[in-house]
Parts: C-alpha cells; sequence; structure tokens
C-alpha cells in the first residue's frame, strides 16, 4: 500500500492548515487535490429537465404496476453483518445440527447397514475397495483424502452381513486391513479383511 | 426564498407537495449538474449516468413526501441517485465502470493546455475506474461533489469512521496510479 503521510490526509480533510504541510509533503496533496479538481468539471451534455418534467408530468403508475416493475428489475441487496450475529447464529446452527439433525442421512432399509472403510496409506495416489460386497471389481468403491494427511476413508451403505475385503493403492497394490474386526486366510495364502454390516436400529 | 430571490429547498417542497409539479423544475436546475457528474464518475458513462439521474429524481418526485427534511434536500437526492448508480453497477457483470467510453477529445485548435488537460483528465478516470465502488463512492462524494462526511454519513448510511477510511485508502490508491503515470 502506498501509504501517505497522515498530515496529508488532515489537510485534505480541513483538519489541518495547508501551512501546515512541509514543502516536501505539498507536491503529494496538489497531486490528489488536481485529480478532485479535474473531475469536478461539469459533464458536458444535454439537460436532462425536459425528460424528467415529462415523466413528471405523466399519471403515476398504478400500484400493481410498480410492484410489478420492482419484480422484473434487478436490486442491488447489501447484507451487513455485525460479527457477534454471525457467531450467535453459527452457534444456534451447530445447536440445531447437534440435537435435531443428527438423525439426518441416508434412508436406510431395513436390511442395509453402514461400513466405513479407513487406511493409512500416506504416499498413495489413489486407494480403492474391494471385496465379497463389489466382486472384488477394482475401481467402484473410492477412498479419499481430502486433508491430505494419508489417511483415506469410505463410508458406504451395504446390505447387511459379513463380507471379506482388501485394499488396493494406486490400483495394482493388494493390501488387507490390519485394522479389521478380523483377517482370514483366502485360497490363495493370502489374508482377507472381514468386516460385519450389521442393520442400523433407528 | 435566498439572497437571490430563488426559492428554498423547503419552499419547493412545499410547493410540489401542494399540488405545482413545475416547481419540481427548480429542483431539476438547481441539483442536476452535481448529480450528473456524481453519477458519471461511478458509472464511467454520461448516458448510464444520465439514466441513473433521471430514475432517481423522477423516484424523488413520486416520493418527496417522504423527504423528512425538506431543508436537506441535497443530501436526500444524492442518497437516491447513489442507491440509483448502486443497481446499475449491479447489474453489470462486474462492479466496475467501462474502459471503453473515452472523454471527450480536445479540439487541437483549443490549444496544447487544453489537449493537456484532457490527456491528464483521462489519466485520473482510469485511475478512478481502478477503485472498488465503496472507495470511489467515498472520494467522489468528499472530493468531486464537497460534501462533508456527516453528509456522506447522512447518504450512504455508513459510519463517518468507515468513510473517512475509504477516502483514505482511495487517495492512496489514486496516487500511487498517478504517481506511476506521470
Amino acid at each position: 500500500m502506498n501509504t501517505i503521510d497522515a498530515r496529508i490526509h488532515q489537510v485534505l480533510d480541513g483538519e489541518l492548515p495547508i501551512d501546515a504541510l512541509p514543502a516536501e509533503l505539498r507536491h503529494r496533496m496538489q497531486v490528489v487535490r488536481g485529480a478532485a479538481d479535474l473531475l469536478a468539471v461539469p459533464v458536458p451534455g444535454p439537460s436532462l429537465e425536459s425528460r424528467i418534467m415529462a415523466e413528471v408530468r405523466r399519471p403515476a403508475p398504478s400500484f400493481m404496476r410498480r410492484m410489478a416493475s420492482w419484480f422484473a428489475t434487478p436490486h442491488a441487496v447489501t447484507f451487513r453483518v455485525r460479527p457477534v450475529w454471525s457467531v450467535a447464529f453459527a452457534a444456534a446452527v451447530a445447536v440445531f445440527t447437534v440435537f435435531f439433525a443428527r438423525d439426518a442421512g441416508p434412508q436406510l432399509g431395513e436390511h442395509e447397514g453402514i461400513a466405513q472403510f479407513v487406511g493409512r496409506f500416506p504416499n498413495a495416489r489413489s486407494v480403492h475397495v474391494v471385496g465379497t460386497f463389489n466382486d472384488w471389481r477394482p475401481g467402484t468403491i473410492a477412498l479419499q483424502d481430502l486433508d491430505h494427511d494419508g489417511v483415506w476413508t469410505a463410508t458406504v451403505v451395504l446390505p447387511t452381513g459379513t463380507y471379506e475385503y482388501m485394499f488396493v493403492v494406486d490400483g495394482e497394490r493388494w493390501v488387507p486391513d490390519h485394522l479389521a474386526d478380523r483377517l482370514v486366510a483366502d485360497d490363495f495364502g493370502r489374508e482377507n479383511s472381514v468386516v460385519i454390516v450389521r442393520p442400523v436400529h433407528r | 426564498m435566498d439572497v437571490n430571490g430563488a426559492p428554498s429547498d423547503a419552499e419547493i417542497v412545499a410547493r410540489v407537495l401542494g399540488g405545482d409539479r413545475e416547481a419540481f423544475g427548480f429542483v431539476i436546475r438547481r441539483y442536476e449538474t452535481g448529480l450528473l457528474r456524481f453519477a458519471t464518475r461511478m458509472l464511467g458513462s454520461r448516458d448510464a449516468a444520465a439514466d441513473a439521474v433521471a430514475e432517481g429524481l423522477v423516484r424523488a418526485y413520486r416520493h418527496l413526501a417522504s423527504c423528512r427534511e425538506p431543508a436537506r434536500l441535497r443530501t436526500w437526492l444524492y442518497r437516491i441517485v447513489t442507491n440509483r448508480c448502486k443497481s446499475h453497477l449491479a447489474r453489470r457483470s462486474v462492479g466496475d465502470v467501462p474502459l471503453d467510453e473515452a472523454p471527450p477529445l480536445a479540439d487541437p485548435a483549443d490549444g496544447e493546455a487544453a489537449l493537456e488537460r484532457a490527456e491528464q483528465l483521462a489519466l485520473v478516470r482510469r485511475a478512478l475506474t481502478g477503485l472498488s465502488p465503496d472507495k470511489r463512492e467515498a472520494f467522489v462524494l468528499k472530493h468531486v461533489e464537497g460534501l462533508s462526511y456527516e453528509e456522506m454519513a447522512a447518504i450512504t448510511g455508513e459510519r463517518i469512521p468507515t468513510l473517512k477510511m475509504r477516502v483514505h485508502r482511495a487517495r492512496e490508491a489514486l496516487l500511487k496510479v498517478l504517481e506511476e503515470d506521470t
């Protein structure tokens, strides 16, 4: 920011006589004042009097016509919010969310539950989960690491039951979830993780 | 009635409200120049400014009864035209003034001084264009229209410290541009 000596502002605001301004500051003050003087020159052009008086002499539009015109015309709407009210509003929304909106969410069927998959893969570019719920097809359920802390998560709705699964990292590396409920050996000598999806009671 | 025999603002308002609508011509002739200059500086276009001022003055006529302090008619009119300018700016995709409307060129026959003055005006207009609408409004009301901070507060609805800060920022921004270009 190109700051101006406070005394220049004071002179321009009429709070200080120009004589009180050191000579080296007067030029900058005169630049601002000169710009204002240039802008203060009247704008040339025909008078608006006849145009305005023609409207003045015309009977005023009806209330309904004014309303229609008002609704059809764009208006500038300015919201000015005091910080204290912003905080109060945010608190009210938080309270509402905690006490009234916590039941909101996907409507689950009687035989559906929620499975959450979490894995820590700090350098991964992508992580998917495959298992008996999607016929071990990679690419159908992706985990996300929105805050880039290396922890990838996905929450999915599945029919209730017990499923075996693994993570597929960067599309090629299959790894079990060692934080799973339990691990079981598969037919290829590897371990699959197991998740049990239970119905959500409401 | 003032010393020149012209009716005061309060007298004009009383006459118009009493049914003499032709008396509104006094209001137009008295304030048109300043309002048009203000709106032109805000919108960057004489045509858009003429629309804003005409709309504002017609609106003022129709709502004249709601002018609580006829002696402060000038402030009331500036407030209406200021709001019309904001509506015009809001209709644009961005809140700044058009750059393509150059000021009238000086006739070379008017001499070198007039030419230089026209160039300076173009430079200042460009610098003004670079300000945000809030700062532009504050600078023009203060330095071009010569209003006090109290009058500006009545027009804009802002607090005086806020307006002072905007005027100060506007001066700094203008000075930066003008010192770089000269």
